[in-house]
């Protein structure tokens, strides 16, 4: 073993202590009331109350819908606009500018932007009555829900659309020009030809994203702060009501853990699709 | 080639994205230069009242914008000291089980920040690193420096390995080869990592309301509370100015930033 294999000790000691302290406290305070008059040892007391908490189970629910919903547009939407930008001319060139803009939004400006839009008198309210709709997300659940999921396909399907313009950039053209000569149709040449080369970045973005629509926080809350009701209460907003906000440590612990791991295990089945690609190191 | 309908198709639905992505943010900068009485008209012309600009560049918010500049360049300085050898090590040299260390660095950047935030806040309190720079760059490091271990990675390993043999049997040290040949033949890459390091520490929020609360208070945690008690359209303008300032730094590194931008967000896999 080399001496300068030592270099890389720094990264690993700073990662320890902000990765691997927090997880064993964690561990530590999901199986006691720390922090409390009555703190005792408590076993698995606290992840079957996460277990079995309405809250939760909705949260999580709501959750999945929403990452299933935002993946299910952005990814075929961000595919076919690649597709579309694909060809080379000057207004390809200002519409794949203008798509990288809000990639380089912070998130909470995102959740300003959509508010801005959607307040009583704002542009899109007046768009979405033009159609006679009467639209109030601050008062409607499924209407909150759906603007909710909007503002994520706004914001995330550019960046679905850079991967795949990366990869289709990247790929070889001469089958595509071969069968064109033999006569296959556009969506022959997408399908046999195009599909299969951005098979790998296309599979990294879409668990990519679906780890990401886990975790939103930013957006949402700053839109709707969790409510009407509980129908904007993702994962992450529970987790810091019940911390931060209510602080039981104990119970809050123990469903970070849970949601901790959620999020590992996805994270490991990213990485073996990336191993199956080209190789994790 | 005339004007076909697919042409024509074509255009309108790429002027519809253009259209899309643009109108928010113009209609950001309408509002920030409406005044108050303005606004709630939903015009979407503005006024030119330049009163919440000078509101939001002054007093508390001026103070928060400068803590952001503060905690990004430390973030940026203090992520690539630590981070560039890393990089270095995991291009060049295997050791024993480096997959896995490369993996787990990984696991730390997609971990949702939430289910960490209740341990950092009772660490961070107990050691009084709450609310100062050196905590909100260490916290903000569990994101920032995966990313760029694995982007230096990805980047290192397209500088041919031969160049480190030569150097070494010419009779070079690390550290001479580094400053003659190493980061000379890097530097593009330092500026990549630099840029995402800076953008990921001036996007984020969550962590930053919790961990803040005055002296390393970024513009985020402030915006946030502002928006956490906003009524009906009054501080719209104040609003929309103080998101102007977070998305300008994003805007004008635009142009420069595109032909990476798909990597960074993709840790160097893409």
């Amino acid at each position: 073993m080399n001496k300068h294999v030592l270099l890389v000790l720094p990264s690993v000691l700073i990662v320890l202590f902000i990765g691997i302290v927090p997880t064993i406290c964690l561990i530590n305070y999901s199986v006691q009331n720390p922090f409390t008059d009555m703190n005792a040892f408590l076993g698995f007391e606290n992840f079957r109350k996460v277990l079995f908490d309405y809250r939760v189970a909705g949260a999580l629910s709501r959750n999945l819908n929403f990452s299933a919903a935002a993946l299910l547009i952005e990814i075929p939407l961000g595919v076919a606009l690649a597709k579309l930008l694909y060809e080379k001319s000057k207004i390809n060139t200002i519409a794949s500018i203008v798509i990288t803009i809000p990639v380089l939004i912070p998130p909470i400006t995102v959740g300003l932007l959509w508010r801005l839009l959607i307040y009583e008198s704002g542009p899109f309210t007046k768009f979405i009555k033009m159609f006679g709709i009467y639209y109030n997300p601050f008062r409607d659940p499924s209407q909150a829900f759906w603007t909710a999921v909007l503002v994520d396909v706004w914001h995330w399907t550019p960046l679905v659309v850079l991967v795949i313009s990366a990869a289709l950039a990247g790929m070889d053209r001469s089958p595509v020009l071969s069968a064109k000569t033999e006569g296959a149709t556009g969506w022959q040449i997408f399908r046999f030809i195009e599909l299969p080369a951005i098979s790998f970045p296309l599979a990294f973005i879409t668990l990519l994203r679906l780890i990401d629509t886990l975790k939103v926080y930013d957006e949402p809350t700053v839109m709707f702060a969790g409510g009407p009701g509980l129908t904007t209460e993702f994962l992450s907003l529970y987790v810091k009501k019940v911390g931060i906000d209510q602080w039981l440590i104990g119970y809050a612990s123990a469903l970070s853990l849970i949601y901790n791991f959620i999020v590992l295990f996805l994270c490991l089945i990213l990485v073996n699709v990336l191993t199956k690609g080209r190789g994790l190191l | 080639m005339g004007l076909t309908l697919k042409s024509v198709l074509k255009a309108i639905v790429l002027l519809t994205v253009i259209f899309t992505f643009v109108f928010p943010i113009y209609y950001m900068i309408i509002l920030s230069i409406s005044s108050p009485t303005h606004i709630p008209t939903g015009a979407i012309y503005p006024d030119f009242f330049f009163g919440k600009w000078y509101e939001a560049t002054s007093g508390e918010w001026a103070r928060c914008i400068t803590n952001s500049l503060i905690i990004c360049s430390l973030s940026v300085i203090f992520n690539i000291l630590v981070t560039y050898p890393a990089g270095y090590v995991f291009s060049r040299y295997t050791f024993m089980a480096d997959r896995h260390l490369f993996f787990w660095f990984l696991t730390n950047r997609m971990a949702p920040p939430a289910a960490l935030i209740v341990p950092y806040l009772i660490i961070w309190r107990s050691l009084g690193i709450w609310d100062t720079y050196q905590g909100t760059i260490l916290a903000y490091s569990v994101f920032n420096i995966p990313l760029s271990v694995w982007l230096f990675t990805s980047f290192m390993k397209n500088i041919p390995k031969e160049l480190d043999e030569q150097a070494f049997i010419d009779g070079f040290s690390l550290l001479m080869y580094w400053r003659k040949i190493f980061i000379p033949a890097s530097l593009p890459s330092i500026g990549i990592v630099s840029f995402f390091i800076w953008l990921f520490s001036w996007s984020e929020m969550f962590m930053s309301t919790i961990l803040t609360s005055f002296n390393s208070k970024p513009i985020n945690n402030l915006l946030f509370i502002t928006l956490g008690r906003m009524g009906s359209g009054v501080e719209y303008g104040l609003a929309a100015a103080v998101g102007v300032i977070t998305i300008l730094p994003g805007l004008i590194l635009l142009y420069w930033a595109r032909t990476f931008l798909a990597k960074g967000f993709t840790f160097g896999r893409v």
